[in-house]
């Protein structure tokens, strides 16, 4: 066994190597979307196959190197490697540097493999396709710019992958674009997550100020100079807003929270505030990309691409995006009490409402798209709770059972004649046993039913947010309990798993049990072929076999003299972690339980939480009971299926007022004013001058001599006058 | 031998195209194709010129102005055909030269009527503007900024559509009106600049000699700021009290040619009614005229002046950012939508190069590039298709994709670059803008306004691309659309080539920028009191002595030259020797306290 772990320990090439090799991995679907894109029409349906699935298996097997690289302690459990420089400008410099650490190790798993498995998916799905080469190019090129987004170093980088998955998800949500309403969803996609980049964009120059403003320089007096010092050598070594210099400014901030900021643009704000500020900022960014309230509009209608995109992109990786940042950039979450407060509500309320939507809807991918919303919510109060490495678990689990779900939701379709609507599926369970079988796995997995992953990555995010404390400074320097949101998200949350577990079991009931519906498109669904079912085993297996990482009490270290209980996954990002758990105990805002033994009960409520929602499903839809209670609840129901018209509310008062806006300045101020008033009143005013001005110069000797005399007696009065 | 040619290098880049369009203007008029070809062949031996001037720009030269050539011209006025290039003027000549072989193969079918004038005019408008580039003579600048309107009046005039009148005189009249503004101004700093006898329009005396009286003038302002100041020196007091009236009419003239908010509605009519070629011209190089007239005149010669109107001027960039952006949401007439995005485009170069940081400034730069490289290449994408389909507005188009998967791919990728997808040209001068606007001292709300056009930037141009290219074909007409020829390919690969190319390796021009950069800001913040005139000087070659003094040195002079830079002894061109390059690599350091 020992020798097994060493073996797994011991970095099979020299880490520097692999570092340098890095960029490989961003290179291959790169290449691979050249040549589909390219190429693919000339090259066939195979040879672009080959190329598409190849280079992201290419990608795949690197990634699985450099994560058996990073699990060697000499490297320090990350590796990285600069390329050079990208731009700079005066004191600002962004290089192209690339780092895996267990974060984004794990990311590039997540990423390659549920990719692989989504790519050999579509070779049967799209089989029937006349645009084969455009998907795979699209999608190759989706997997290069996600992989950049978890490789880079640095914030400008990272915005790189970010835009990348967005423009992406833009040409595959639209991808059948001859259909408007696709055309239009990609379309919403993309503008609203622009909205979410506008506040990482502003975020990242508020940073820059900050940064800024703690080293020292000519000018600057900083309070604690070694560490504005590390910071302005990282900053100048890595790039201003690399990663590493953005952890020495996390570390430079504690000392100085509660004091103004001494110079620049932001002078006289406190730095706590600013802190604040950026973070919700980036909030709002995280929220464009990983569908939280108020953006995450997009989602349910980026439903409109292909399902293998729906997987991949809008499940699996792509929107966990969010997240991803987020524990990147953990460090300054722990410093901004009221930050995590306020992330940990929009979590939670996020999850709530997406849950409540998805309890009328009947479109299969519908249903999915708002639980993924449901779900990342989870997520963002794990990141509000302080819990990092819980809602990053959660993000590895959901990217296992949600790609299957999806994925599962496409074989349906692809036996269906492509209906979706559950009402007109039914009994599937006995046509499509493969499809049935992975997609139960994975239902019961987000259900949250023991032992399968998902229970324990959402009771781990639940716990967290029940047993954290969160204080603030308060004016004497004491620390004030601040945890009134995250209380009220825990309790969301909670009502949010109890959803859950309705909605989806509703959804399993309809399509999969009963009898096969009579408005069926078909009257018998086929089974797809082995390219559409061996994807689904496995990860209908990973969605089992992840919670290894989730289970309790299997890593047994020592804090600060006391021996804890981690689980796999919070042991595994320890080194990632370092620094915010070392600002975490520094400042103390957020306070955790100490786990000394493993919880019992937290878990026993959270499994009957699980088995009461899915047997009022039970009973209503597949017992069929309680038919009088469904028709009182008819109101709300209308109201969860019209989305709580949120949809209308953004286009009354935000599309609506600017297109009116934008037409009326049109017509007003440009043309009327500007070029009416001012440009026209111009030569108007020249042409009337000179019209007047005619009349002066009319060629009669007699009138000008008239004018002339009448102008000399005039002087001569005006000169007398002033002698007298 | 070889410093001979590389002193005249800027010779060739000017003149080759007026060679090429003497030639043109000899070849029967029926013969179109070697019209063309003709032109297409002149326009690359200037891309070859261009490229040569850049190639030998050297970034760790002391000088200013590289690649220098100076002639006597009018001596009596202090007048000298003087040209050389810095790094944003060389940066701009070469997007000049990229482009114009491009406009000529856009063009190739687009005019079939008077094509040896249309090609004259094209040729004749190159000089134009590459003379105005290089110009380090104010007064040769001035001719050469006037003398671009003719042509350009000419292609919207005679080659443009339905009402391209209009659209011209608007054009013509609106330039003017400032211009002339400048010219008057121009005059008063010459007076001012140097004493009788001295005077001279040479950029070097003119700016030299606004020094002490600059730095007079800001120390005054700084201790009182709205005035009086008593015992200033004639110069400073002329430039207290006519100073802002100069600088106004300086700025409204380019502004005009930007154009910033609200003087800028003459640019939608005219890229409306304009040519393929007009637009493409119009876009990629006229428009920067505005932005560089800026950079190396207005701000420069006032910097009191720069710094008193620095929010006002700012103010009106941000709003033409968000107000062109709002116009785009308002149009159905596709060019005109592109048009109003320069409008919000050339304000991200405006407020840029207003924030007076490294950043805003260099972004500024790189974006004025950027904005040739994108908006040329949707123009040209648009000429294509309305050379086929003769319809500008949206309603008329519709699922083009379909039967243009090629055109749809390439205009995609320019709408990407537009929007500055990060990865492409536009991201990389839109952050720098940006994060120079946040790191100066203009109020936060303007930074923060003009980042929100990063959504209505996506916003107005992925509904014209939904508009036009998705959706189903609905328009018979558009049924039979044939896909870019080989030639249109060729055009438009280029710009594809440039915008990632620009997106992922910017530094090179980066740093060619950067030389600029660093003299503007420090002639921005002249008379500020940590300023350094060294740093500020403009340091040019004398200029050379009359040929007669040459052949005879020992003869007697009647007329002394005038126009000299007070301390420079006439003497016989030295050429530089070539400076060694530092090592390119040097240690960081952490710069402590």
């Amino acid at each position: 066994m020992n020798s097994l772990v060493q073996f797994f320990q011991t970095s099979p090439v020299p880490p520097s190597n692999a570092a340098h090799a890095l960029w490989l991995i961003i290179a291959l679907p790169l290449l691979g979307a050249f040549v589909s894109g390219v190429f693919g029409k000339v090259l066939g349906r195979a040879n672009t196959h080959l190329v598409a699935v190849g280079a992201v298996a290419g990608s795949f097997l690197l990634s699985l190197l450099v994560f058996w690289v990073i699990n060697d302690p000499l490297t320090g459990y990350a590796i990285g490697w600069d390329y050079g420089t990208w731009f700079k400008a005066g004191s600002f410099q962004v290089n192209f540097g690339l780092s895996a650490d267990h974060l984004s190790g794990s990311m590039l798993l997540v990423i390659t493999g549920v990719g692989l498995l989504i790519h050999v998916y579509s070779t049967e799905y799209m089989s029937h396709d006349a645009g084969y080469w455009r998907f795979f190019a699209y999608l190759n090129l989706f997997v290069a710019a996600m992989l950049t987004l978890v490789l880079a170093d640095s914030m400008p980088l990272l915005f790189v992958g970010w835009e990348g998955v967005g423009m992406c998800s833009y040409l595959l949500i639209g991808f059948w674009y001859d259909d408007p309403a696709k055309a239009y969803a990609g379309r919403k996609a993309f503008i609203t997550n622009r909205i979410g980049d506008f506040g990482f964009l502003v975020a990242s120059f508020l940073l820059v100020l900050v940064l800024t403003s703690l080293t020292p320089s000519k000018g600057n007096q900083v309070k604690d100079v070694d560490a504005g010092a590390a910071l302005s050598f990282k900053m100048q070594q890595k790039g201003t807003l690399a990663f590493a210099a953005l952890e020495d400014g996390a570390k430079a901030l504690p000392k100085v929270l509660a004091d103004e900021i001494p110079s620049g643009p932001l002078k006289g704000m406190k730095y706590e505030s600013a802190l604040f500020v950026i973070l919700l900022l980036l909030l709002l960014g995280a929220a464009g990309k990983s569908a939280q309230i108020p953006l995450y509009v997009w989602l349910p209608d980026a439903m409109a691409g292909p399902t293998p995109v729906s997987a991949l992109i809008h499940a699996a990786t792509m929107v966990t995006s969010g997240i991803y940042l987020f524990c990147r950039l953990s460090y300054f979450v722990v410093l901004s009490p009221m930050a995590m407060n306020v992330i940990a509500l929009i979590g939670a309320t996020t999850a709530l409402l997406a849950a409540l939507i998805a309890f009328s809807q009947t479109g299969l991918k519908k249903v999915l798209a708002y639980s993924t919303v449901s779900q990342l919510g989870l997520m963002f109060l794990g990141i509000g709770a302080g819990a990092f490495w819980a809602a990053f678990l959660h993000v590895v689990t959901h990217a296992f059972f949600k790609a299957c779900l999806f994925l599962g939701a496409g074989s349906v379709m692809h036996g269906n004649a492509e209906e979706e609507d559950i009402t007109k599926l039914g009994g599937l369970r006995r046509e499509m046993k493969a499809t049935w079988a992975t997609f139960l796995v994975a239902t019961l997995a987000i259900t949250g039913i023991v032992p399968l992953s998902g229970f324990f990555s959402k009771d781990a995010i639940l716990h967290a947010a029940h047993t954290t404390k969160l204080f603030r400074a308060g004016a004497d320097g004491a620390l004030v309990a601040a945890d009134g949101g995250l209380h009220l998200a825990y309790w969301l949350g909670v009502l949010t798993a109890l959803c859950t577990a309705f909605y989806m079991m509703r959804m399993y009931f309809v399509a999969f049990e009963g009898e096969r519906s009579a408005d069926a498109k078909v009257a018998h669904a086929h089974e797809s072929g082995p390219a559409i079912v061996w994807p689904l085993i496995i990860l209908a297996a990973l969605s089992v076999l992840a919670m290894v990482h989730g289970l309790p009490g299997l890593m047994h270290v020592e804090r600060n003299g006391v021996q804890v209980h981690q689980t796999l996954m919070e042991n595994f990002l320890d080194p990632v972690f370092r620094t915010t758990y070392a600002l975490r105990d520094q400042v103390k805002f957020v306070q955790p339980e100490i786990e000394t033994s493993v919880p019992v009960a937290p878990f026993v409520q959270a499994w009957v939480i699980a088995l009461v929602g899915g047997a009022v499903a039970f009973f209503l839809y597949f017992k069929k009971q309680g038919g009088s209670l469904l028709d009182s609840l008819e109101p709300l129901r209308k109201l969860s299926w019209n989305k709580f018209y949120v949809d209308e509310l953004y286009t009354a008062v935000i599309i609506k007022p600017l297109t009116f806006v934008a037409r009326a300045a049109h017509r007003v101020i440009d043309a009327v004013i500007i070029d009416g008033l001012a440009v026209r009143g111009t030569a108007w005013l020249t042409t009337r001058t000179g019209a007047a001005l005619r009349y002066l110069q009319s060629g009669d000797a007699q009138s000008y001599a008239a004018i002339m005399s009448v102008a000399v007696a005039a002087a001569l009065v005006w000169i007398l006058l002033r002698i007298a | 031998m070889n410093e001979l040619y590389e002193s005249r290098i800027l010779n060739l880049v000017i003149w080759s195209p007026m060679l090429f369009a003497l030639l043109v203007a000899f070849l029967p008029k029926g013969e179109k194709g070697q019209i063309r070809t003709a032109t297409f062949v002149g326009m690359l031996v200037n891309l070859w010129a261009c490229a040569w001037a850049w190639s030998r720009f050297e970034l760790h030269n002391a000088d200013e102005f590289q690649l220098e050539y100076r002639m006597r011209w009018i001596d009596a006025a202090g007048i000298s055909y003087h040209v050389g290039v810095d790094g944003l003027a060389i940066a701009l000549v070469l997007l000049t030269g990229v482009l114009a072989p491009l406009v000529v193969l856009a063009s190739w079918t687009y005019v079939d009527e008077r094509v040896k004038e249309f090609h004259i005019a094209l040729l004749v408008l190159q000089t134009a503007m590459l003379g105005a580039l290089c110009s380090v003579d104010t007064l040769l600048f001035y001719v050469f900024f006037e003398a671009m309107l003719i042509p350009m009046y000419l292609l919207i005039g005679v080659w443009g559509a339905e009402e391209r009148q209009m659209a011209a005189m608007k054009f013509f009249l609106y330039t003017l009106v400032g211009s002339l503004l400048m010219l008057v101004a121009l005059l008063g700093v010459y007076f001012i600049a140097a004493p009788a006898g001295q005077r001279s329009f040479d950029y070097a005396t003119l700016y030299n000699g606004l020094m002490a009286a600059n730095r007079e003038l800001s120390a005054c302002l700084a201790n009182n700021p709205t005035g009086p100041c008593e015992g200033l020196s004639g110069p400073a007091q002329a430039l207290f009290t006519w100073g802002p009236w100069m600088f106004l009419a300086f700025s409204l003239a380019f502004a005009i040619k930007v154009p910033m908010w609200p003087v800028h509605t003459w640019l939608p009519d005219a890229h409306v009614q304009a040519p393929v070629a007009g637009s493409m011209v119009l876009a990629g190089v006229m428009l920067k005229m505005g932005t560089f007239g800026f950079w190396r005149f207005a701000i420069p010669l006032f910097p009191t002046a720069a710094r008193q109107y620095q929010h006002l001027l700012a103010l009106l960039a941000v709003i033409g950012i968000v107000y062109g952006a709002f116009m785009c949401l308002a149009q159905r007439d596709i060019k005109k939508l592109i048009a109003y995005s320069s409008v919000s485009h050339l304000g991200y170069c405006m407020l840029g190069m207003l924030a007076f940081t490294a950043e805003g400034a260099t972004g500024s730069a790189y974006q004025m590039l950027n904005h040739g490289v994108s908006t040329g290449a949707l123009f040209m994408l648009f000429g294509f298709l309305y050379e086929r389909r003769h319809a500008r507005l949206m309603s008329d188009y519709g699922g083009i994709a379909k039967v243009m998967p090629v055109f749809t791919a390439f205009f995609v990728i320019v709408t990407f670059s537009s929007i500055a997808v990060p990865g492409t040209n536009g991201f990389v001068g839109e952050f720098l803008v940006l994060l120079g606007s946040f790191k100066s001292n203009l109020p936060l709300a303007y930074s923060v306004a003009a980042t929100t056009c990063v959504v209505f930037g996506a916003a107005y141009m992925l509904w014209m691309v939904q508009k036009v290219f998705f959706g189903k074909l609905v328009h018979q007409d558009n049924l039979g659309l044939s896909d870019l020829n080989r030639r249109e390919t060729l055009a438009a690969l280029p710009f594809i080539a440039l915008i990632v190319l620009m997106g992922l390796k910017p530094q090179p021009i980066l740093d060619v920028l950067e030389t600029s950069t660093t003299r503007y800001l420090a002639r921005a913040g002249y008379g500020t009191p940590d300023s350094n005139d060294d740093a500020v000087r403009v340091k040019v070659q004398p200029l050379p002595r009359p040929a007669l003094v040459e052949l005879a040195p020992g003869a007697p002079v009647g007329l002394e030259p005038v126009g000299q830079v007070a301390n420079a002894q006439p003497q016989p061109r030295i050429l530089r020797p070539r400076t060694p390059v530092p090592s390119a690599v040097q240690p960081i350091h952490p710069v402590m306290p």
